[in-house]
């Protein structure tokens, strides 16, 4: 039988029609799906009970309140804030709501590492036992005390606001080491300008809630500056409008156009690194106009009028000074700001009741002039911010006494002799230390003086995040052990030769001691979320481990079985003092809290204060009146602490506030533009990296593959012929980096705005390869008074690639 | 507030919506590192492929267009829209296969990832570029699987997602309403994203009960919603006080 044409088509559309009147299509199809969508590769997570643990997150000094779920206690899928916290709210930043992405990254140190290839090298890092690792360190640190060498043993650590940090500190000065030093941070410059003018080892607590205008000197109070929560709260009320209680103005001036300036009710565009000198400008015309707070100035500052120093020479004083040397001319010439605007501002200054300046830079990771922070607290003194009715009180930096005098054996002593390593001399001694941290480091890469045989890095990630990273490398280079302590493996851990991983954030028991920014008192117990995940240490307890096995002097002076135990003596304290109160988020009103007026507790002892804290809880209390314990008994204008640092012949202006810029290194004909830096609250640039869930945020004009944009002005572009999008190389007396410009009117002409948190080469592919590392290209400049280094703004070229 | 006249379906007492006000949100990208947390939402090495990304809250930067200095940025987080137009949200009008939908007892728009073919009808009809297409299958670095929550199922190669109002908690919210012997309709929640905004710039709740937040604020003067010219019926409402970036609501994003 043939089969003929139309019986073939026959059969054909029979068999189509025949079949899609069967189940067979539609059940293959529908099996093809679900096959498709149950690839063995796609996770289900597992089901379970779901529990929550209250904690207080330790990514950053903000002391934020925490919840973690947990799915049957061991998995946690979520953090988010605490509502019932009195600082945070409910609120959280990008790093801490994503930061179970640290604690389950693939990049966490497993167990402790040795290095037994040449530093540096990855595969050459073996797992050692705790036990292995720890005699070790302890043979090092025997014999170099021995030896009569504690003094080469040093410390850097990151962590700002622990009790770990005073252990560290303790550990060294009992062990005989001077070498103790954090990493960079505004805290630096201003309790040393607090120290000089007022006598006080304290931080400036600011009034927000209580401030009836904000006068704002570059601080990117929305972009990370003190703790980011906390001022994004208080942001959030001054924009609420509350019936009858006038909104707080927020001034901002800066010379670019962040969101901070975007978002304040009038922004002051100045020339980059000028916002000292506009500071003076207005103290010219509050002088000159007499709109300062005269019973103030009259009765609590000294230095305003003319004075005499104690070798009998006749000083003027700073009214004198800044009548002469910050006329509006000449300020509006340096900072770019009309003479006009500077002298409303002035006039809109004074008239406020309760009117506050604040100043800073970046996440308040780089120490300021001092001169410039003796400018912006001096405006705050003119106003009467610092009398009892202002709007500055004066927060210590830590406000219970020290743990108990370390006991200074013979062999402490002989290193205890030995100035800190690169210390310069000129340093003024006040009752706020000294973190000489540049200097070290520069003392330390340089060879000059002594060596360094030990070095600890403690939650740290200097190669990468100190300004001139390049100089931690060539530091670390030098030292003849490095022990790092971090969690993961960063850029500074790779050049370890000991790793002796901590717990994470979330998996130990820590503390936060202070809020910077705020005007009170802060104390908060972080407790672990869950269990540690690998076989990693709390490093306060090894501390405590090898402060034993040293013995002698150091275990006397370090007594305590575990770091629980020392947290525990910080919470007596807190109880003993009697004074200050766990807040609930409900009843807690910030603008009660006075100083001089201290809260009534509302625990019962010690240990009802610790169960509160450790179920994330927070205690504040109103720090004390602010009193002036210089040598005259005021606030000084005229610093006569630092008659000791610059020379007896030197200039008037020399004790005071002045506009003091420090000259980038590069000539203006190779290098035409200005380099500045600026954060923001989707990079993370500090100790650990931005997380995947943080890419997700960063826009396509900001990071595009491996290229990192940088922002120029349209003239910018033009005069260097590029076009938007366009790539480039960016060149600065430091380095170079390959670019790409956006070009946007958000900066000023003629600078260069820098992204911060790029361009790690450590961690894993989600970080690695994504821009240049800002920190590779800015200049530091050494305060010629506090040999604290200071960043402000870095001569650059930009051209075509 | 529209969706109130859908002729074929009953009247619902309650419109889930939100308000998000522009003059206090400074941009910090909270709201959506909360939401990929919430929501499992993959991501890959390199997330700077905006076309290929998955983003169910997606921050756009606003620009006044002025020289410096007179610049001005602002930052706008953008949800999906909940369209609450008549009969159809523009999605689920297009939708072949019934995977998103819109449930009328909340004006919540759905996506059931497990219905979804992967055409993109919707992603095309969406004016407000609200939904991503997986185009690969989700990865996560082996160690982070721990940290997938079993609150929402991760999706697959090859279909759509987008915000969903966290709508896992609503269903949570009503389960205990009902253990508690309440009304489960109109129950209040908060998803991911407002939970965790620092400055409490999002305020999520139901449109339809008066004395809520939410009611109360999508009716202020400062009130304005994105494209409405398409009469789309958003359930997102913005607030700002600046006149340039409630002129740019009109022309797109």
């Amino acid at each position: 039988m043939s089969l003929g044409r139309r019986a073939f088509l026959q059969f054909v559309g029979g068999a189509i029609g025949g079949t899609l009147l069967t189940p067979i299509p539609w059940k293959l199809a529908d099996d093809s799906a679900i096959w498709t969508q149950n690839w063995s590769w796609r996770p289900s997570p597992q089901r379970g009970e779901i529990t929550r643990v209250r904690s207080v997150c330790q990514l950053c000094p903000g002391g934020c309140g925490i919840t973690a779920r947990l799915v049957n206690g061991r998995r946690a899928v979520a953090v988010t804030g605490n509502e019932a916290h009195a600082v945070s709210g409910g609120g959280l930043c990008p790093v801490g709501a994503s930061s179970l992405q640290y604690l389950y990254a693939p990049y966490r140190i497993q167990q402790p590492l040795k290095q037994t290839g040449s530093r540096g090298d990855l595969k050459g890092f073996k797992p050692v036992s705790w036990a292995e690792a720890l005699k070790e360190v302890t043979a090092k640190l025997t014999q170099l005390r021995s030896g009569g060498k504690p003094h080469t043993v040093a410390c850097l650590t990151g962590q700002k606001r622990s009790t770990v940090t005073r252990l560290w500190k303790h550990f060294l000065t009992a062990y005989g080491s001077p070498n103790f030093y954090t990493m960079p941070d505004a805290a630096d410059s201003v309790r040393l300008a607090v120290a000089l003018t007022t006598g006080m080892d304290a931080e400036p607590g600011f009034q927000w809630d209580k401030a009836s205008y904000v006068l704002n000197f570059g601080a990117p109070l929305l972009e990370g500056w003190g703790s980011p929560v906390y001022l994004q709260q208080v942001f959030a009320r001054w924009q609420t409008e509350k019936p009858g209680v006038p909104r707080t103005g927020l001034v901002h001036v800066e010379s670019r156009a962040s969101l901070t300036a975007s978002k304040a009710h009038r922004w002051i565009a100045c020339n980059p690194g000028t916002e000292a000198a506009l500071a003076l400008g207005i103290a010219h015309v509050l002088v000159r106009d007499k709109l300062y707070d005269a019973a103030f100035v009259a009765e609590k500052v000294f230095g305003f009028e003319d004075w005499i120093d104690p070798t009998g020479a006749q000083r003027k004083g700073f009214k004198n000074v800044v009548l002469a040397k910050y006329g509006l001319e000449d300020v509006s010439k340096t900072t770019g700001v009309a003479p006009q605007v500077i002298q409303d501002l002035a006039r809109e200054l004074a008239k406020q009741k309760h009117a506050l300046v604040v100043w800073g830079q970046d996440k308040a990771d780089k120490p300021n002039n001092l001169y410039h922070d003796l400018a912006f607290l001096g405006l705050n003194a003119l106003l009467g911010a610092l009398s009892p009715s202002g709007t500055v009180a004066l927060v210590p930096h830590d406000p219970w006494p020290d743990f108990p005098e370390p006991v200074l054996d013979t062999d402490a002593y002989r290193g205890a002799g030995q100035t800190a390593l690169g210390r310069p001399s000129a340093v003024p001694r006040t009752k706020a230390p000294v973190n000489s941290v540049m200097p070290f480091l520069e003392a330390l890469a340089s060879g000059s003086e002594y060596p360094v045989e030990l070095l600890f890095v403690h939650e740290a990630n200097p190669v990468y995040s100190l300004p001139e990273a390049a100089l931690a490398a060539q530091a670390l280079q030098k030292a003849g052990m490095v022990v790092s302590f971090s969690s993961y493996m960063d850029e500074t851990t790779q050049w370890a030769d000991l790793v002796l991983p901590n717990h994470t954030a979330l998996e130990r028991l820590d503390d936060v001691v202070g809020l910077p920014g705020a005007p009170y008192a802060y104390y908060a117990v972080s407790s672990p979320i869950l269990k540690p995940l690998y076989d990693t240490k709390n490093t306060g307890d090894v501390l405590l481990g090898l402060a034993a096995s040293v013995g002698g002097g150091v275990a006397e002076s370090l007594p305590w079985k575990t770091y629980e135990d020392v947290l525990k003596l910080r919470v007596e304290a807190i109880a003993k003092a009697g004074s200050g109160l766990v807040p609930s988020a409900d009843s807690f009103d910030p603008a009660s809290v006075r100083p001089g007026n201290i809260l009534k507790p509302n625990f019962k002892d010690a240990a009802d204060l610790w169960n509160k804290l450790k179920g994330g809880a927070c205690w504040v209390d109103a720090p004390a009146a602010v009193t002036f314990a210089t040598p005259s008994e005021r606030y000084e204008l005229a610093c006569q602490g630092l008659l000791a640092s610059v020379s007896a012949t030197a200039a008037d202006d020399l004790f005071m506030p002045r506009f003091h810029p420090l000259k980038p290194s590069g000539e203006e004909s190779e290098y035409p533009l200005l380099l500045i830096t600026y954060s923001s609250l989707m990079l993370s640039e500090g100790y650990v990296p931005n997380t995947p869930f943080m890419n997700k945020l960063l826009p396509d004009d900001l990071l595009k593959k491996q290229d990192v944009f940088v922002d120029i002005h349209p003239q910018t572009a033009r005069s260097v012929g590029l076009t938007d999008k366009a790539a480039a190389v960016l060149k600065t007396p430091r380095g170079e980096a390959r670019v790409r410009v956006r070009v946007t009117a958000a900066v000023k002409p003629g600078v260069v705005a820098v992204p911060q948190g790029f361009g790690h080469t450590a961690y894993d592919e989600y970080v690695q390869q994504k821009g240049f590392n800002a920190n590779s290209l800015i200049e530091v400049q050494l305060d010629p008074v506090t040999g604290l280094g200071t960043v402000w703004a870095t001569r650059a070229q930009l051209r075509r690639a | 507030m529209s969706g109130s006249a859908h002729s074929e379906h009953a009247e619902s007492k309650v419109r889930y919506g939100m308000v998000i006000d522009l003059d206090k949100c400074t941009g910090c990208g909270a709201c959506s590192v909360a939401c990929q947390q919430e929501n499992n939402v993959s991501f890959r090495p390199d997330e700077s492929d905006k076309l290929r990304t998955l983003s169910w809250m997606t921050l756009y930067r606003l620009e006044n267009g002025a020289d410096w200095p007179d610049y001005r940025a602002a930052m706008l987080p953008r949800p999906c829209m909940h369209c609450d137009s008549p009969h159809h949200s523009p999605c689920t009008f297009v939708c072949p296969v019934n995977a998103t939908i819109r449930d009328e007892h909340t004006g919540i728009v759905d996506h059931v990832a497990v219905r979804c073919i992967g055409c993109r009808y919707c992603m095309v009809a969406c004016p407000y570029h609200a939904r991503s297409f997986n185009w690969w299958d989700p990865k996560w670095p082996k160690s982070m699987e721990a940290m997938l929550t079993p609150e929402v199922s991760p999706r697959m190669r090859g279909v759509v997602e987008k915000c969903t109002f966290c709508h896992h908690r609503l269903n949570l919210a009503r389960d205990r309403a009902r253990l508690n012997g309440e009304d489960p309709d109109g129950v209040v929640y908060t998803p991911a994203c407002a939970e965790v905004c620092p400055t409490g710039a999002i305020t999520f709740g139901n449109l339809k009960d008066p004395n809520s937040d939410v009611a109360k604020l999508a009716k202020d003067p400062r009130a304005f919603r994105i494209l409405e010219k398409l009469h789309t019926e958003p359930k997102v409402y913005y607030l700002s006080s600046a006149q340039w970036i409630r002129r740019q609501s009109d022309n797109g994003l």
